[in-house]
């Protein structure tokens, strides 16, 4: 086997050579504590990584295909690596070279399909939404069986109950800010965008709006198909280009992880590279911008408390893609530490992946599955009423699991909770 | 060895046998990557009784096998050439915590860090800390008799163990203390059987399950670095610190190249760069007189010519310039593809003149060391990061390492003080000891395993024992799977 | 049993020589240090009796290192004078008076009050030499503080009695002595039982904490208890130690010496070890020893 054929995992070979071995990622990789192979670590995958790279293995053997499929992509493993191993550009490169031998699944490629076409993309979403709000998703999910029922019960745990807006007040002087909708977010998790916009405006940012957005292409960039994700990746620096606002601002943990890598993904093209590392310097998460400025803290007056303060227990869930691919720790604690009503209840294992990991979810169910069970083991010992984490996999991975097992805990954006205390706070008296 | 698999399957089920090469690249090595052996097929059983079980089928075959746990060794021990490893990894439940007698019992393959992390709401821990805490298993850390840095204070795995089940080689399942168990009058006595069968790298046994000792928290902790701008005034510090009769709960020096490394890595504690030298000295215990005792520490490495000493501030800074010592070894690896790396122990008072030889010895060789180590006990760790595809350069670094050894026997020390010898060390073992003495850690290891099947080839050269010789003098066609 | 010959090696080649001799011609040995201390009750009839008082002495001592070699027919009490002088000590201190050798101490894994803080044999010993029954001469271990080179003979030898081998050199770790060394008589009424336990448990780690009560080592519950504590640290350390007793009993000052007299009062008395002769222990026997030339029947083993 020559190795010609596995251009981009040869171009991110130094990043294998960094790996020294010393086996810290096991404990930090979700699917080595769930299915007990260090095949299934970030040091065997590394290792066939490597042995793709020296002619020892195929890339059409069964292991190879197994265990790299079999990664979450959570970057758990870049945080506990002393090396600095970059793994989540390794895999991506190791799937890119692969895609040529080996085609994705049939579930992946009809999903990617449908998210990287707009025609396709919105008539989905809006089949989404009228099933949620017939209670289709909630009935499909209570009778079928448990895994064919998942994808309805994370549909259906996607429902926010009606709210009253609020005006939102703030001085605008700290720059303009645009919101990269995205996809799952502005079709599925509307209100989230909203309420991410008013917070930010009583923060003191002036939104902007971008057209011309398209889906920031992380699942397709997972799954290998680089290509796509370029294209998508172009259309939306050129959008967000003539929008012109200081930082582009997302509320998704994994499509902030992805613009971020913008320069990294268009970094060999010569007409894009300059502005691709533009853009990635002007992403921003919503955390960021919130916890950067303390957040405002708004006092709920007498007459709104019907949320007595400290009331709602809040356990946080980190997002892998912001705390391992974005290093972002702090700032969701700070969003809900300034949200009146919230008392923060520590999460055991809050670090660990919950196995939604993009569209890993609806193509390998049975290790989703076997990821996500301990971390409703947690949530349930955590006594929280409600549990908090800035991504919408894993807003609808936890959600649905919850759902699935009976359990009462809602599951909420970090932005929410904050929202509706501001929204308290306003209420004309 | 495929009815081998077959029969083990059955036992622990098909999905955790692997005989597929391309799924046993994995466990060609261990935290030591320079060495390499595929094992022929690898079983993971998942409760104690599948372990009784599998180890009952390898001895009805006959078979040769190797126990393995997180594979974080650094000395090519858990290494299985053609023959069955036999991973832990999945025997992690903590069977019971006590925390009024101080004790846990664990399965093999709970981590380390798993451990002191349950024994945490009581205020307690379990002290020995290798490096690797955060992945290594109790398992491992039992045939290791692992270390760590503040084993200075606390001592290493040995002094804290209590009891173990062990499964032997043979089948026979046995329970080992340390021979002052109470038998109930206060008159009983034993060997210390435990106390021989920790650190005797998977050749005596498995360790089915083991009741280790927890440690009440310190009540204060004082962390403070003092910075060198010569690495012989850093040792001297610590001879000092060492000869005073303060006993820091751990005393750990790192060199410029070691700070580098760290610095530039995602653990970046705030080490002064340019100096050629630091160490990271912990003292701990009653929140009375520990100021006094900091204050002492600062003294004498002002004393022995530091630059500077800082104290940390808060749990934060105290962790972050911990996380940096702990990741080092790791660090390493972004200074050059493969690194070797050492574990002499030498006498603390020659500790200064050693660190110049083997400066000597580097530079004669044209390679570079990064000595990052436990000065308090004399623990060396001199590393060599490096690129094993130059053969020049693999040469260089054979033959500095080897003189490094040498010199480290010749000044009264030991090859290892916690990674073990392993596969990587036993070249230097007929050097360090007498033939009565290897042959009488033959006699030891046959006690437990006769037939040397556990861990074959390991540690101590199999023609270093008498009663091998006159096994293969009496038939001489037979291929013993203890050849080394 | 002085009736006995003796022989007294002067090495551990002199040694060895009289082991397989004796093998040779299935004579039994008994093994002597001081001769001050008891048998382990079982009566061993040995055909001669073999002495470590002539492998006696200091053999390294370089106080940086905190290390000790001796002979194995070493008193205790010159060990404590030569450590003394450094401020340091070899805090092993077991039941019985200082006229006993340190080879019979790390044989017999005897500790006294002091070892739960500051260590027992089993912890304190580096490595050691010995000479087994067949007559191999053992370097086991070494002299560095820490050591996992090769397979622990160190463990399986200390504590054996005798019966794997005779030690005829140890190597041990030493301790400092604390800068401030204070013992205490202290009167604890019934209701601070707990106290004083917790206390012995707790931050202040005494060097000691010992309960006297009227006599023995476990009274029947004294209704005023008496303790002997011994604190070690520095000044500010000691203070707030004290205060801490001062809350639980009344103190009173004690002079050191309290603690030799304490350690022979306590000596033990003679009794039958219980020895665990599971089949690895019979194995380890037979490996070492398998003619049984070493105190042969001193643990109640089958001959």
């Amino acid at each position: 086997m020559s190795t010609h054929d596995l251009v981009p995992l040869e171009r991110a070979r130094a990043g294998l050579d960094a790996c020294v071995h010393c086996g810290f990622c096991l404990p930090a990789c979700p699917t080595y504590l769930a299915l007990e192979d260090e095949n299934d670590s970030p040091r065997g995958r590394l290792l066939l990584m490597g042995a793709l790279l020296d002619g020892s293995v195929r890339p059409d053997d069964p292991a190879v295909g197994t265990h790299l499929d079999q990664c979450l992509g959570c970057r758990g493993c870049e945080t506990a690596c002393p090396s600095g191993v970059p793994y989540g550009r390794l895999l991506e490169a190791t799937r890119e070279s692969l895609l040529p031998h080996r085609p994705l699944p049939f579930v992946a490629r009809v999903v990617l399909g449908v998210f990287a076409n707009e025609w396709a993309l919105r008539p989905a979403l809006a089949l989404a939404r009228l099933a949620r709000a017939s209670g289709i998703a909630a009935l499909a999910a209570r009778l079928l069986p448990a895994r064919l029922a998942m994808p309805f019960a994370m549909l259906a745990s996607t429902a926010r109950p009606e709210r009253q807006g609020y005006e939102p007040q703030g001085d605008g002087s700290r720059g303009t800010a645009s919101l990269l909708t995205g996809c799952v977010m502005e079709g599925l998790f509307t209100e989230v965008n909203r309420a991410t916009e008013r917070t930010l405006t009583v923060n003191g940012w002036t939104m902007r709006t971008t057209d011309g957005q398209r889906c920031c292409g992380a699942l397709h960039a997972h799954a290998g198909d680089a290509d796509t994700a370029r294209a998508l990746a172009r259309e939306n620096i050129a959008a967000f280009e003539r929008s012109g606002a200081d930082v582009v601002v997302l509320n998704s943990a994994g499509c902030g992880a992805m613009c971020r890598e913008y320069g990294h993904l268009l970094a060999d093209d010569r007409a894009w590279a300059v502005r691709a590392s533009a853009f990635s310097d002007r992403v921003r998460d919503v955390h960021q911008l919130l916890a950067s400025a303390g957040p405002v803290m708004l006092p709920v007056p007498a007459h709104a408390r019907d949320v007595a303060a400290g009331a709602i227990r809040v356990a946080y869930d980190a997002p892998c893609h912001l705390q391992h691919a974005q290093r972002i720790v702090e700032p969701p604690l700070a969003v809900l530490h300034a949200a009146n009503g919230v008392s923060l209840v520590p999460l055991a294992d809050s670090d660990q992946c919950c196995g939604s990991a993009g569209i890993f979810n609806l193509v390998l169910p049975e290790v989703a599955e076997r990821v996500l069970a301990p971390k409703l083991v947690r949530i349930a010992e955590s006594g929280a009423d409600v549990v908090a984490t800035g991504n919408p996999g894993c807003l609808m991975q936890i959600g649905g699991g919850l759902r699935l097992s009976g359990s009462e805990v809602q599951v909420r954006h970090p932005v929410e909770l904050l929202d509706e205390s501001y929204a308290r706070a306003q209420r004309p008296g | 060895m495929t009815s081998l698999a077959a029969e083990l399957g059955r036992i622990v089920g098909d999905a955790h046998v692997i005989a597929r090469a391309t799924q046993l690249l994995v466990y060609r090595s261990d935290a030591l990557p320079g060495l390499q052996r595929a094992p022929a097929l690898a079983v993971f059983p998942g409760t104690r009784d599948e372990l009784v079980a599998v180890v009952r089928a390898l001895a009805a075959a006959g078979a040769p096998f190797v126990a393995r746990g997180a594979g974080t060794g650094l000395s090519g021990g858990a290494l299985a050439e053609g023959i069955t490893l036999l991973g832990l990894h999945r025997l992690k439940r903590i069977l019971a915590l006590d925390p009024i007698g101080r004790t846990a019992t664990v399965e093999p393959g709970v981590v380390n860090a798993t451990l002191t992390r349950a024994a945490a709401p009581h205020g307690l821990h379990y002290a020995p800390d290798p490096s690797s805490q955060t992945a290594c298993t109790i398992g491992g850390n039992i045939a290791e008799n692992a270390g760590g840095p503040h084993c200075l204070k606390y001592g290493v795995t040995l002094d804290h163990a209590v009891r173990a089940t062990v499964v032997l080689p043979g089948g026979e399942v046995v329970t080992l203390d340390r021979g002052d168990a109470d038998r109930g009058d206060g008159s009983g006595g034993g060997y210390d059987l435990l106390g021989a069968f920790i650190g005797s790298e998977g050749c005596f046994g498995v360790v089915v399950d083991v009741t280790v000792r927890l440690t009440p928290d310190p009540e204060r902790v004082i962390t403070l670095l003092a910075d060198f701008m010569r690495v012989r005034d850093a040792a001297d510090a610590t001879s000092r610190i060492i000869a005073a009769g303060v006993l820091p709960a751990a005393l750990e020096l790192m060199d410029q190249p070691t700070i580098e490394a760290v610095e530039s890595s995602v653990y970046a504690a705030g080490y002064p760069r340019d100096a050629a030298a630091v160490l990271l000295i912990e003292v701990d215990g009653a929140a009375a007189g520990l100021e006094d005792d900091a204050r002492e520490v600062e003294r004498l490495c002002r004393a022995a010519g530091a630059r500077g000493v800082r104290v940390a501030h808060d749990a934060s800074e105290r962790a972050r310039l911990w996380q940096g010592r702990k990741k080092a070894f790791g660090a390493m690896g972004r200074v050059a593809p493969h690194l070797v790396v050492q574990d002499a122990v030498v006498p603390r008072s020659q500790l200064a003149e050693l660190l110049d030889d083997i400066a000597a010895i580097g530079a004669q060789h044209g390679v570079r060391i990064c000595n990052v180590f436990h000065a308090g006990d004399g623990n060396l760790h001199p590393n060599i990061p490096y690129d094993a595809h130059d053969a020049g350069e693999s040469a260089r670094v054979h033959a500095a390492m080897t003189e490094i050894m040498t010199r480290c026997i010749e000044a009264g020390g030991t090859i290892t003080g916690e990674h073990g010898v392993g596969l990587d060390k036993l070249p230097y073992m007929e050097q360090l000891f007498t033939p009565d003495t290897l042959d009488a850690m033959c006699s030891l290891r046959a006690v437990f395993d006769p037939d040397r099947r556990a861990n074959p080839g390991k540690v101590v050269p199999v023609r270093a024992c008498r009663e091998w010789h006159a096994a293969v003098a009496a038939r001489p066609a037979t291929h013993d799977g203890g050849g080394a | 049993m002085s009736a006995l010959l003796r022989d007294a090696p002067a090495t551990a080649a002199q040694a060895a020589t009289i082991i397989r001799d004796a093998a040779a011609a299935d004579r039994v040995l008994r093994l002597v240090g001081a001769g001050t201390w008891l048998d382990a009750g079982h009566p061993v009839r040995a055909h001669a009796e073999l002495s470590t008082e002539q492998l006696a002495g200091i053999t390294s001592y370089r106080p940086e290192d905190l290390t000790l070699s001796a002979g194995a027919g070493t008193t205790l009490a010159e060990l404590d004078a030569a450590t003394r002088v450094h401020g340091q000590w070899c805090p092993l201190l077991p039941w019985g008076d200082d006229r006993g050798t340190i080879g019979a101490t790390i044989a017999t894994a005897t500790s006294g009050p002091f070892a739960e803080r500051l260590g027992r044999p089993r912890e304190l010993v580096l490595g050691l030499e010995c000479v087994d029954g067949t007559g191999r001469i053992v370097a086991a271990g070494g002299r560095v503080v820490k050591n996992v080179a090769g397979f622990d003979l160190t463990r399986a030898v200390t504590g054996s009695w005798g019966t794997l081998g005779l030690i005829t050199q140890v190597h041990l770790r030493l301790r400092a002595r604390p800068v401030v060394d204070e013992s205490w008589a202290v009167d604890v009424p019934a209701s601070a039982v707990a106290a004083i336990e917790a206390f012995a448990r707790g931050p202040f780690a005494p060097l000691a904490c010992v309960m006297m009560g009227t006599d023995g080592p476990h009274p029947e519950a004294p209704e005023d208890g008496h303790w002997m504590v011994r604190l070690g640290g520095n000044e500010a350390n000691l203070a707030a130690a004290r205060a801490a007793l001062r809350a639980i009993g009344t103190l009173r000052p004690l002079a050191s010496e309290a603690w030799d007299e304490l350690r022979i009062a306590r000596a033990p008395v003679e009794r039958a070890l219980r020895w665990r002769w599971d089949p690895l222990s019979r194995r380890l026997r037979e490996r070492f020893d398998p003619a049984q030339v070493l105190n042969r029947g001193l643990l109640g083993e089958v001959a």
